[in-house]
């Protein structure tokens, strides 16, 4: 009987000897990256499931956003813009074609235009597609837009990723529409998907087609790796070759503190992109005790961001003054920050009548305490560690904090029912930042209207934005983003924390490793291995 | 046996309908809203308009029991509704990944019974000497330990530490042994100190002194004896790690990105993509409820004095 133990045991060693082997990772032509999820079907006039970062792989815009928000020729070398603002003519980029061989050309964009508008339902949370009138193929190489008032950000809003960028005529149904499905994905874009392995893996390769610089990579192939620790993992073990994307939390690619700890190890290069959104808590100006100025300052005042900055963000998002980044477009407005001062938070208070009783206790004015919630995402780390700072450091101005933590959706509904003393609502980024986000600030969609539809002058700061988008003038529309953006500073509805960035690591091998324009567009083409 | 089978598989109906109106009823009573995640995931500002839209898209738009109605009615052709991430239909989804679950949780079950079989059977025969000392460490260890902290300790020491192990993904048997190891070693452990303990109960019985009596060899006594008769509690303890295995199977595969419906199911619930948790209750429901008659059938049949009821003239 032992004889048999000892041979049962020795063959189960055996087996599990014999399924060993040494851990490879793909080299040679094959740049391995991951994402949470597979990047399912990649309609360029779709949403969900398609995944951005992979959209923009394969499509392509008219028109690009560059540095500091300046717009760059892309698919339309130049475009002319009429005097009253709307009607824009488009000169397509020559010798174009889809990477199935279809040319691009003026009908294939009015095409794809027209099959973005069968929907305009879907879109018109982009004002952009609300403002479009008619669609014009002038010649093979000129594609009008007519839109029916002089919408400035047009040329912004086609720089997005979704939903305006050209699918060859081929990859559409047969009846035109691509808001029920498309038969290929097929773009100009420097890659092309060969293969989807659904919970495993999504393979793209070169555009051999391709007009611009073509990448060096022949092949990227995108594990879906769905933990961010998995992902460090895969990274250190050699399954990936670059972890690229936002950091933190959530749908950040790694944690903070992860992304630090490779910064901190010898033949690992890491990399912090420049802002790319802000990080920012709303105060609900039309709800007591918020709705009063003085507190909402005092909280400003009150906030020690720099610490945060250091301890939680761990250096890697730089500290935000302002709602935006003054790198974007419009937003260098030389805003006087509110700097960390519990003395001056402490007089703002008082001055307002807020009287703390004992030292201990919290403040009261006629009988109400001073107290609020400060709404996060619960399992969101990084938000929860931001609201317990905020709680420890308005707790010592006499200001009572409760946090409320929740699941994303409730969260969400708080967001738009305005019920919240302050709420987590980063900003959305270029392009988006300033004037998307600003257009959204009218509707109660938001937290931001919610913040602010207690301030008296919120109709004005509505009129004014309506006013800025469809502003022809340069120096009025600057004038009118100075004067909603230092009334929306000044009256204190935002506490801006940080402003988030992307970060990239990488072994030294792999080189070209740069940072694309916007949030979701990471050029690998540009990257390639020294062997 | 036959009725006593069909009986119970009838009841596996109303069981499975109960199920799914209490499943229907907990999902739908919160105060979440799934046109709110999709557009999320989309990246869409959640306006009216836009949710509207995509109540309609989802078909959220109408009276809660309407919706029942609609789901039960497709849910009997075994249309189970598609997927709000992915849009394509929920069954073929589930279908998809069910068998590298499957695959994943039956290498646990074999690991589970390589090496708890021969560890229980060993500290038995070598009862307080050093075996079943080293036995029983294992054992303590093996149920104190949750499997995903085992998982990352497997991931530190055998990827990142040796390198012999790849740490996530799919492939050969080489990328199940970690994942399988953190999923059964409690029921290794539980099923070692069960095999230990009844092969020692069995060992005093009256049966086994005659054997012996009879001048049987021990290795018969023990092999054919004692052992047949310990391992029917066994059986019953695999039915309930089947249970186990699915559900280890669920952390399991988030951590080593395993592509399998576990995970399939955690990404559902975190998007609160409700015809696929639906569905996923549904079969898991079905798999447990088959787990255990299957138990209850092999029961009988390994233990003649066993009878099921209704299935007393077979």
């Amino acid at each position: 009987m032992k004889r048999a133990v000892f041979y049962l045991l020795s063959a189960a060693v055996l087996v599990a000897s014999a399924m060993l082997g040494p851990v490879r990772a793909d080299l040679g032509d094959t740049l391995n990256y991951s994402w949470a999820a597979n990047v399912g079907p990649l309609n360029p006039h779709a949403y969900s499931p398609s995944q951005m970062f992979a959209q923009a792989m394969v499509y392509e815009p008219l028109v690009r956003y560059g540095e500091g928000g300046g717009l760059e020729p892309w698919l339309a070398e130049s475009w002319d813009i009429s005097a009253d603002g709307r009607t824009y003519t488009f000169h397509l980029r020559k010798g174009v074609t889809f990477s199935d061989g279809t040319p691009f050309d003026a009908a294939a964009a009015k095409k794809n235009f027209d099959a973005v508008l069968l929907n305009s339902q879907r879109h018109n949370w982009l004002e952009f597609i609300n403002q479009i009138a008619d669609t014009v193929a002038v010649d093979e190489h000129t594609f009008q837009l007519v839109l029916k008032n002089a919408y400035y950000p047009t040329l912004q809003e086609l720089c997005l990723i979704r939903p305006m960028r050209f699918l060859s005529p081929s990859g559409f149904p047969e009846d035109g529409n691509t808001g029920k499905g498309i038969k290929a994905p097929i773009g100009t874009g420097p890659w092309v998907l060969a293969e989807t392995r659904k919970g495993e893996h999504d393979l793209f390769v070169a555009n051999e087609r391709y007009w611009g610089n073509k990448p060096k990579f022949k092949r990227l192939l995108v594990k879906v790796i769905p933990d961010s620790d998995g992902r460090a993992v895969a990274f250190q073990t050699g399954q990936i070759d670059l972890i690229f994307g936002s950091g933190g939390h959530g749908s950040g690619q790694i944690g903070i503190d992860t992304f630090n700890r490779f910064a901190s190890m010898p033949g690992i290069e890491t990399a912090i992109s420049a802002p790319q959104a802000t990080r920012v808590l709303a105060i609900n100006s039309n709800l007591f005790p918020t709705s009063d100025l003085a507190v909402r300052q005092a909280i400003l005042y009150g906030v020690n961001k720099a610490a945060m900055v250091k301890h939680i963000f761990l250096g890697v998002e730089p500290m935000a003054d302002t709602l935006f980044s003054p790198d974007m477009p419009y937003c260098d407005l030389g805003l006087a920050p509110f700097a960390h001062d519990q003395q001056k938070a402490a007089a703002l208070l008082d001055e307002a009548g807020w009287k703390q009783e004992k030292e201990a206790g919290y403040r009261t004015r006629d009988g109400r305490e001073l107290a609020f919630d400060v709404c996060f995402v619960g399992n969101d780390s990084l938000q929860k560690s931001v609201a317990e700072v905020i709680q420890g450091d308005l707790k010592r101005l006499g200001i009572r904090v409760r946090l409320v933590g929740e699941e994303m959706d409730s969260f969400l509904t708080r967001q738009k029912s305005g019920e919240f003393g302050m709420i987590f609502g980063d900003t959305w980024g270029a392009p988006y930042d300033p004037h998307s986000f600003c257009s959204s600030m009218r509707k109660p969609a938001h937290a931001d209207y919610q913040a602010q539809i207690g301030l008296p002058m919120k109709e004005e700061i509505d009129r004014k934005i309506s006013e800025v988008l469809v502003s022809v003038d340069e120096e009025k529309r600057q004038e009118l983003y100075r004067d909603i953006l230092t009334t929306l500073h000044e009256q204190a509805v935002y506490l801006p924390l940080s402003y988030m960035t992307n970060i990239t690591v990488h072994r030294p091998e792999l080189k070209g490793v740069t940072f694309g324009p916007t949030k979701y567009e990471f050029p690998f083409e540009l990257m390639s291995r020294e062997r | 046996m036959l009725r006593y089978i069909a009986k119970r598989l009838l009841i596996l109906i109303p069981m499975l309908l109960a199920v799914s109106v209490v499943v229907f009823l907990i999902l739908r009573l919160g105060q979440n809203d799934p046109a709110m995640s999709y557009l999320r995931l989309s990246n869409i500002p959640p306006t009216d308009e836009a949710l509207a839209v995509a109540r309609q898209d989802l078909g959220l738009d109408l009276p809660l029991p309407a919706q029942y109605a609609q789901w039960l009615g497709k849910a009997l052709v075994l249309d189970f509704g598609r997927s709000y991430v992915t849009g394509l239909p929920v069954l073929s989804e589930i279908l998809f990944y069910l068998p590298n679950t499957l695959k994943l949780a039956g290498f646990s079950l074999l690991l589970t019974l390589i090496i708890s079989l021969p560890l229980g059977i060993w500290s038995a025969l070598e009862k307080d000497r050093l075996p079943d000392h080293a036995t029983r460490a294992f054992a303590f260890a093996g149920v104190s330990m949750p499997g995903f902290w085992l998982a990352f300790i497997l991931v530190w020491l055998f990827s990142i530490q040796l390198g012999w192990l790849p740490p996530l993904g799919m492939g050969g048997l080489d990328h199940m042994i970690m994942p399988a190891l953190s999923m059964s070693l409690m029921s290794m452990a539980i099923n070692t100190r069960l095999i230990r303990g009844n092969m020692l109960d069995n060992m005093h019985t009256r049966y086994v002194l005659y054997a012996r009596a009879r001048g049987l060899p021990e290795r018969v006594v023990v092999g054919r004896h004692v052992l047949t008769n310990s391992l029917i509690p066994v059986v019953t303890a695999i039915g309930m790690h089947v249970g186990e295995l699915f559900g280890g199977a669920v952390i399991a595969e988030s951590i080593f990105s395993w592509p399998g419906v576990g995970r399939f199911a955690v990404s559902a619930i975190y998007n609160r993509d409700y015809p696929v948790m639906q569905c996923f209750i549904l079969i898991m429901t079905a798999i447990f409820v088959l787990m255990n008659l299957c138990v209850d059938i092999l029961y009988a049949w390994l233990d003649p004095r066993i009878r099921l009821q209704g299935g007393g003239n077979r």
